[in-house]
């Protein structure tokens, strides 16, 4: 019996945390994953990833009504169906700093943990959550702001290394839920054979023809309008980088465009992603 | 040399864990190129072997001989053979005429092999009862690189085999093995056969070749089915 | 572009890829310039700022001139850069041992700018442990920007300690076996190496910006044999006054720990009591160089009244400060209390055995301060380097080992764990290389766990548990739940082993009976050192790993046994 994946979910005591932990758990049930939820009892927690060590200060709100916390967590667990387990620090790096350890599977995060509630919004992904994609071996799952159920997988695929590895996950997200796979790419510079010479060179070939439902290759129109395309009841699958100089600084400049233009849930690669099979 | 992590784990028999952690903490000198590793084969295997560790690169090339599966009785009594009217007053003799049938072994091998079935009886008469008797060589052969056989002895007339039951030997099993494996398993096949009592009255009517094989070839299916679980 | 993306990491390169050497000396060389900067801006800075406060002390209220750099240090820490007070130096040796020294990036920073506050206004600390802190960190990120391994990072840390305290004190060696002695706790020539050149870097930088002096010189001292026996008795001394310091710290932070006031408020309090002392007895004030100089130069001629009573306010002092909010080390409270008493135990000498013809003042107090350190931190060697190297004084190395030896051995008596790991061996978090501590802190359940287990359901005869038996190799049998798949108990081939050859049983036991449904488990994110504790109180070899309610394998005490040895291998012979 092999160990079911982990997902690791910071738990915020208050309605917008509840939508965040639903769609967690509809990401479990999915995937045959079970969630690890922590509530935090300090503001501050440092996660040591393999070669950063991330400060994450929580927005205030995460220590709301503590007596609460357990019992409402521990309702929409249920009501969802999935294993309780909570997530107690076992170290710590100061007496209010607990250590927080980074072999999760998926780790599920609003699109801000430092920022009030108001600043969350299209557009915005603060920068903790950044440095967490940058560093993590595991994919990150940005949910959408309102609990949303999703039907189909998106994936964005650019071409390069990590987008590679966006595509892969994408392949195997959608045999194990058996939902449609389309895949997303916009012609930019480079033609259109390039990208099916990239798949040609990672052998993806069988599972592109096996996986996929449609490929679409946007070449006409600017790359804004033809996101209207992706079903908003997708998950999208992106790479975080793309290629360029600077790639390990910033986000893609793809990927700024899509976070900020659609809503949906987005399953985010970062560079470190190494995968689990 | 570049490998992934997964077969880095394999040629050194750890666990995926253990090596991606040594790797990280540069205790390992393998070096991380994205999403493969990157290692000099002749440092790692100097490596391995300054700290107790097996290393067994995956070689290219023809594949690795699989181990033998093991024979069933099938085969093994197929290769041997089946003799019929086998003479002989006592045991010494019935051995000996028995042992000159067998043409795979040359005739150096078949003297070793009657000495070494002799010892055998003299030890303890491999006579289970009912009439059946499985002589076979305490010690294997020295040039072991035979495939299993058993010959099968229907003896002229029945004889004093010193047998648990007492009760005279009409049949019998030689049995030589190249290993204790082998050896075991095809005892162990042949018990099972020669316990169900229908059995030995079928050999009490000194069936053919094919009519044995085919017997056999049922007992086999039934202990097959009763290994799956 | 490949170019450009492969200078980022230079272990990769192949030239350093088969050996790492070459690279961790040039590091090295960076790492022991930047921390070297680092110490020497902190270094001025209190200088800078000491003279500026200075102009104030004739006023009446100066004494709240502590209080208020503090609160301003303890605020800084806490809302400007959220880092949270405390020592450094414990952090770094925590960091070090379970992650393979990762620190954050605003260390490299943070507590010079907080210590400078607190130990500039007159707040009695030293600026040593903050340096070391700072250099830990930005030799930290400097491993962390170039992505270098565990190993390869750990060693940049030290360097960067290394670079700080040979800066700060104009002392390679002491700074090297600071680093080696007390952050990294192994003497690996792979090690070494770097953190001498580190060491010689930050020194270096410091001369050419500071200029080649030692701090504190000294005179002549004539030693005979009577002047080495009474150092004997200054051990003794310095080890009680190590043991007092380390009490009090500890329980000024008990006592600041129950005030529910903010941090910043108790941090005000315990300055504005160190003001009141300073007021009375300014040799409590700030870092105290000044008044050790005066006391190895063998001019600062007090009572033995004074002298004895200046020891004691100086640790109460250190304790106020540092354990009610600010921000510091103690190095260099240790020694000007080890020079304090020094003074005091030469002052008892002259009064007991005045006849006799005791060699200068200077020479006590100096031995004062080695007794202090070492006992305080107890690291004996780095002790002894560090007082030759500050004064210069070789020539009394030999009463400088003995007190420094017996203060050690003294205080490790009394107290088992030095002041800097006190608090992470309480933790069990102080894991030394190549301890069980260490590997069973590595190794993971995940590594050990057996997964090639054959599961039984409840409801199986005896009989299929027979044909199971002929091709398993084990001896413990998991049962799980026939529908959900559920682990439900476990069965050991010794409670059916006088049953196995009982043909009737076969087809009438069913295996949900026999099972046993007490079984203690194993979480896949247990601690090894509790599975095996665990193991010992039951007597266990086996036990079944389960998770979410379901199987996962086995974890026995022979395939622990089997990945222990092969980490301690790989650990301790690099």
């Amino acid at each position: 019996m092999k160990m079911e994946a982990q997902l690791f979910h910071i738990f915020r005591n208050n309605p917008l945390g509840r939508e965040t932990l639903l769609q967690s758990i509809y990401f479990c049930k999915k995937l045959g994953a079970s969630p690890v939820v922590y509530i935090p009892k300090f503001t501050r927690f440092l996660m040591y990833f393999e070669n950063d060590v991330v400060q994450i200060d929580l927005d205030s709100s995460y220590l709301s009504s503590p007596d609460t916390a357990i019992t409402h967590a521990t309702d929409l667990l249920e009501q969802g169906g999935v294993s309780i387990r909570f997530f107690e620090p076992k170290h710590y790096t100061a007496t209010t700093l607990p250590d927080i350890h980074t072999n999760f599977d998926y780790m599920a995060c609003p699109r801000s943990i430092s920022d009030l509630s108001t600043k969350i919004g299209l557009g915005y992904i603060g920068p903790k959550v950044r440095r967490i994609v940058n560093s993590a071996r595991f994919p990150v799952l940005i949910t959408s702001p309102v609990y949303k159920e999703w039907h189909s997988i998106a994936v964005f695929f650019g071409g390069s290394a990590n987008a590679v590895n966006a595509l892969k996950l994408g392949f195997r997200i959608s045999r194990e839920t058996d939902l449609p796979l389309d895949v997303f790419t916009y012609v930019g510079k480079v033609s259109r054979k390039s990208y099916k010479q990239a798949i040609k060179d990672e052998n993806l070939e069988k599972e592109m023809d096996r996986f996929v439902n449609k490929w679409h290759i946007f070449e006409k129109g600017s790359f804004e309008e033809n996101l209207y395309k992706v079903p908003h009841t997708a998950l999208v699958i992106l790479g975080a980088y793309g290629h360029g100089l600077i790639k390990n600084f910033v986000f893609g400049s793809k990927m700024e465009k899509i976070q900020s233009i659609i809503s949906n849930n987005l399953l985010i690669v970062g560079p470190n992603y190494v995968a689990t099979q | 040399m570049k490998l992934t992590i997964h077969e880095i784990a394999q040629s050194l028999y750890l666990p995926l864990g253990t090596v991606r952690r040594w790797i990280r903490q540069g205790r390992i000198p393998i070096h991380k190129n994205g999403s493969d590793f990157v290692f000099n084969e002749a440092i790692l295997s100097k490596w391995a072997s300054a700290h107790n560790l097996a290393f067994a690169p995956p070689k290219k090339g023809p594949e690795k001989q699989q181990d033998p599966e093991l024979e069933n009785l099938f085969s093994a009594i197929k290769r041997g053979g089946v003799f019929y009217d086998v003479k002989g007053d006592d045991v010494a003799s019935t051995l000996k005429v028995a042992v000159e049938n067998i043409n795979v072994l040359n005739n150096h091998s078949k003297e070793n092999l009657y000495q070494r079935l002799l010892e055998r009886e003299n030890l303890t008469s491999t006579g289970i009862g009912k009439g059946v008797a499985i002589p076979h060589p305490r010690s294997f052969l020295s040039d072991a690189d035979y495939r299993p056989f058993i010959t099968t002895c229907f003896l002229e007339k029945p004889i004093e085999f010193a047998a648990l039951d007492n009760k005279p030997v009409f049949v019998m099993f030689i049995l030589l093995c190249p290993s204790v494996k082998s050896h075991l398993h095809l005892l162990s096949r042949l018990a099972f056969c020669i316990r169900d009592d229908s059995f030995v009255d079928f050999l009490k009517t000194f069936p053919s070749s094919d009519k044995l094989l085919l017997k056999i070839a049922d007992f086999e299916e039934q202990l097959d089915r009763t290994d799956q679980y | 572009m490949r170019i450009f993306k492969s200078w980022r990491y230079p272990a990769s390169w192949k030239f350093f890829r088969l050996d790492d050497r070459l690279l961790l000396m040039l590091m090295a060389v960076i790492v022991g310039l930047c921390s070297g900067l680092a110490a020497l801006a902190l270094n001025r800075s209190l200088i800078a700022m000491f003279d500026w406060v200075h102009q104030y002390h004739h006023i009446w209220w100066s004494f709240v001139l502590p209080a208020i750099g503090a609160a301003l240090s303890s605020l800084f820490l806490e809302k400007i850069v959220v880092e949270g007070a405390g020592h450094g130096v414990p952090e770094v040796i925590y960091s070090v041992s379970r992650y393979g020294g990762l620190l954050r990036f605003r260390s490299s920073y943070s507590r010079l700018i907080s210590s400078c506050l607190t130990i500039g206004s007159g707040g009695s600390a030293g600026p040593e442990a903050p340096v070391v802190m700072s250099g830990a960190a930005i030799g930290s990120n400097i491993a962390k920007y170039f992505s270098l391994n565990d190993r390869q990072r750990v060693t940049l840390v030290g360097c960067g300690a290394a670079g700080a305290i040979s800066s700060i004190f104009n002392a390679p060696i002491a700074g090297m076996v600071f680093s080696i002695e007390v952050i990294l706790g192994e003497w690996k020539s792979v090690n070494i190496i770097p953190i001498a050149i580190a060491s010689v870097a930050g020194a270096e930088i410091s001369r050419i910006l500071q200029g080649n002096q030692i701090i504190f010189s000294h005179l002549q001292f004539n030693i005979n044999l009577l002047d080495i026996f009474s150092c004997l008795g200054l051990a003794i001394l310095t080890a009680v006054a190590s043991i007092m310091l380390t009490r009090m710290l500890r329980s000024m932070y008990g006592i600041s720990n129950k005030i529910s006031a903010p941090i910043w408020v108790r941090a005000a309090a315990g300055g504005c009591a160190v003001g009141i002392i300073g007021l009375f007895l300014p040799v409590v004030l700030g870092e105290g160089y000044h008044a050790v100089q005066t006391m190895i130069g063998g001019t600062f001629s007090q009572g033995l009244a004074l002298v004895a009573l200046a020891s004691l306010a100086k640790i109460v002092a250190t304790s106020l400060t540092l354990g009610w909010g600010g921000s510091g080390g103690i190095f260099a409270p240790c020694l000007v209390i080890g020079s304090l008493v020094g003074l005091t135990y030469h002052q008892c000498l002259i009064l007991f055995w005045p006849s006799i013809s005791w060699v200068n003042e200077g020479y006590f107090a100096l031995l004062g301060m080695a007794g202090l350190i070492s006992g305080m931190l107890q690291a004996p060697l780095t002790g002894i380097f560090l007082i030759v190297e500050i004064t210069g004084g070789y020539e009394v190395i030999l009463p400088l080992i003995i007190v420094s030896a017996i203060s050690t051995s003294l205080c490790h008596y009394i107290e088992p764990a030095s002041f800097y790991l006190k608090e992470l061996v309480e933790r069990g978090h102080l894991l030394r290389p190549g301890t069980d501590a260490r590997v069973l802190s590595d190794l993971d359940v995940r590594e050990v766990i057996e997964e090639n287990c054959i599961t039984l359901k409840q409801n199986m005869l005896l009989r299929d548990f027979i044909n199971i038996i002929k091709i398993s190799p084990r001896n413990y049998f998991p049962v799980e739940d026939e529908k959900t798949d559920n682990f439900l108990g476990i069965i050991h081939l010794d409670d059916i082993r006088p049953y196995l050859f009982n043909p009737d049983m076969y087809d009438v036991v069913i295996l949900g009976q026999i099972m046993d449904t007490q079984v203690d488990v194993v979480h896949p994110d247990d601690d090894l050192s509790e599975v095996l504790r665990k193991m010992d109180t039951h007597h266990l070899f086996s036990m079944p790993v389960v998770s979410n309610n379901k199987f996962i394998g086995l974890i026995s005490k022979a395939s622990i046994l089997d990945q222990y040895r092969k980490e301690l291998v790989v650990q301790t012979s690099q």
